[in-house]
């Protein structure tokens, strides 16, 4: 059995940004039971349930059973549980789970969700959980914020003359307008350059409105093996590839940990990055789209300013890169974001984007990474997904 | 030597992390990749138990930058650097005070190890000797 067995027949999201009044179970509630709406089903009818959040420990003192708390909220109960947690990359790997789940022959129809509050009371406390993604043995007490590793991976590219700071400040104007279009998206407001520019410093050369803030919100999609549930009369999306990669101690040399990951999903799928229609990627900080043209494969060393610059990766280009307006701007709900990418590239694959759907994709990829080590990220996972019909 | 050598490594508690002016952690016997701080088991060839290692006290600066967001104890702005040290050390992150001065990419540093007690640590220092 292969990874081709496994379609994606329902998502769902709960908008992205701030919702004060909204717990855990409500944001869960809402972007699950979209999910089961939209793949025709009920909540009886699934099999398990992989459970992705990253902070509502620290932030909401929910341990131990986080996926159980919100999942008995919509009458989830007695199927297998299963909470993830891995950093920013939680959803993608509580998709990975289900799809080995059903791979392995035990679930035919598994719901994989992701919720996150990140909006508490003392925002203190927010940044003290994100900065919990590293090794805190290793570099607790330096101040090493999320945003600074960011800002540092930039700088060196910069410096090397791989990226120009008008090259960051264009990708976070193109990641607003398109987080502009999406009903879902945490920031929705058009930005210029000189906006970008201006924007209060946070951890040079990143500015406030090239980072992704914090956020609340859920996502959730539904999987099934081929043939289980009858088709909805609409594109078919299935899973090509499914893969994830742990960081490594890295001594500068070694391809990206973004790189390896992707290849192995490339050679899963039997297909390159030339044959990539739309893509989500990993931009907690808008430049760092930059990075992932390189690492995915989509340009070579150096040439993310110049395919940027052609076009290619807006919504109207050839290969639309972050339709949804990414991580800064539909928002960065950690433990949802997986999701949310997923969602969005099969709304894409089906043409039901709305106002940003791009042209005709027929493989679409989500790029997700976690937390992080000395000089890489501590976990990369990469989804392929194909629309299986015809664009007639 | 077998694995089960990682048995009775020293805990993470007992391994030195600084000797007073230098950073410690380990090197492999068999391959010669470097850890900071040590580790049980060599991460590129899972050898046990790799041997006790003082790293240069100098290193490049590969890249930095000035964080504008204040944490608690660490008003902002304060400037964090990714450094390679000399001698095929280990890369590693750490805060660089500049007393004044711009870092810049590829720079020379010199670490510099606090009291004890002391948060953080280590830091960097442009060095002064440095050609
Ligand atoms: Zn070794």
């Amino acid at each position: 059995m292969t990874s081709d067995d496994i379609e994606v027949i329902g998502v769902g999201m709960h908008p992205f940004g701030r919702f004060t009044g909204h717990s855990l179970k409500d944001l869960n509630r809402v972007a699950c039971v979209s999910a089961l709406v939209d793949a025709g089903l009920g909540v009886q009818d699934v099999d398990a349930v992989y459970a992705a959040n990253a902070m509502a420990g620290l932030l909401q003192g929910q341990e131990m059973i986080r996926g159980q708390s919100v999942m008995r909220e919509i009458g989830i109960e007695r199927i297998p549980v299963t909470n993830v947690e891995n950093a920013c990359a939680s959803g993608s790997t509580a998709l990975r789970q289900a799809v080995l789940a059903i791979r392995a022959g035990s679930a035919d129809v598994v719901l994989v969700a992701g919720v996150e509050k990140m909006f508490v009371e003392d925002r203190g406390r927010t940044l003290a959980a994100l900065e919990s993604a590293g090794d805190l043995d290793v570099v607790s007490g330096i101040g090493l914020q999320f945003t600074a590793v960011y800002g540092m991976r930039l700088r060196r590219l910069v410096a090397a003359g791989r990226l120009t700071v008008d090259d960051l400040v264009a990708v976070s104007v193109k990641s607003h307008a398109n987080g502009a279009l999406n009903p879902y998206a945490q920031h929705r407001k058009i930005v210029s350059p000189e906006e970008v520019l201006g924007s209060r410093p946070i951890a040079d050369p990143l500015t406030l409105l090239m980072c992704s803030s914090i956020c609340d919100g859920a996502a959730a999609v539904v999987l099934a093996r081929r043939g289980v549930i009858p088709s909805a009369g609409r594109p078919t999306v299935r899973v090509r590839a499914s893969q994830a990669a742990t960081g490594y101690t890295t001594t500068g040399n070694e391809p990206s940990l973004t790189e390896t990951c992707a290849t192995a999903a490339y050679a899963e799928a039997g297909l390159g990055p030339e044959d990539v229609d739309v893509a989500e990627v990993h931009d907690a900080m808008a430049p760092a789209e930059l990075i992932a043209y390189e690492h995915l494969g989509f340009c070579g060393p150096g040439g993310a300013g110049a395919l940027l610059g052609s076009g290619a990766t807006q919504i109207d280009g050839s290969r639309p890169v972050n339709p949804s307006g990414g991580l800064s701007s539909r928002g960065h709900a950690v433990g949802a974001t997986g999701l949310a990418q997923v969602a969005e590239l099969t709304w894409q694959l089906r043409g039901e984007a709305t106002g940003r759907q791009t042209h005709q994709p027929r493989i679409g990829l989500a790029h997700n990474n976690g937390g992080w080590l000395e000089g890489e990220s501590a976990v990369s996972c990469v989804h392929l997904l194909e629309r299986t019909d015809p664009w007639d | 030597m077998g694995l089960n050598a990682a048995l009775t490594v020293p805990t993470t508690a007992q391994r030195p992390r600084d000797n007073g002016h230098a950073l410690v952690g380990s090197r492999c016997g068999q391959c010669g990749a470097v850890s900071f701080p040590a580790r049980a088991v060599c991460h590129r060839c899972g050898t046990p138990a790799p041997a006790e290692h003082t790293f240069a006290t100098t290193g490049v600066l590969l890249t930095y930058t000035t964080v504008h967001v204040p944490r608690p104890g660490l008003p902002a702005p304060y400037t964090l650097g990714q450094v390679a040290l000399d001698d095929t050390g280990p890369t590693v992150f750490g805060q660089v005070r500049m007393n004044g001065a711009e870092p810049a990419a590829g720079m020379a540093v010199r670490v510099r190890i606090g009291a004890d007690g002391e948060t953080p640590r280590y830091w960097f220092e442009p060095d002064r000797f440095a050609g």
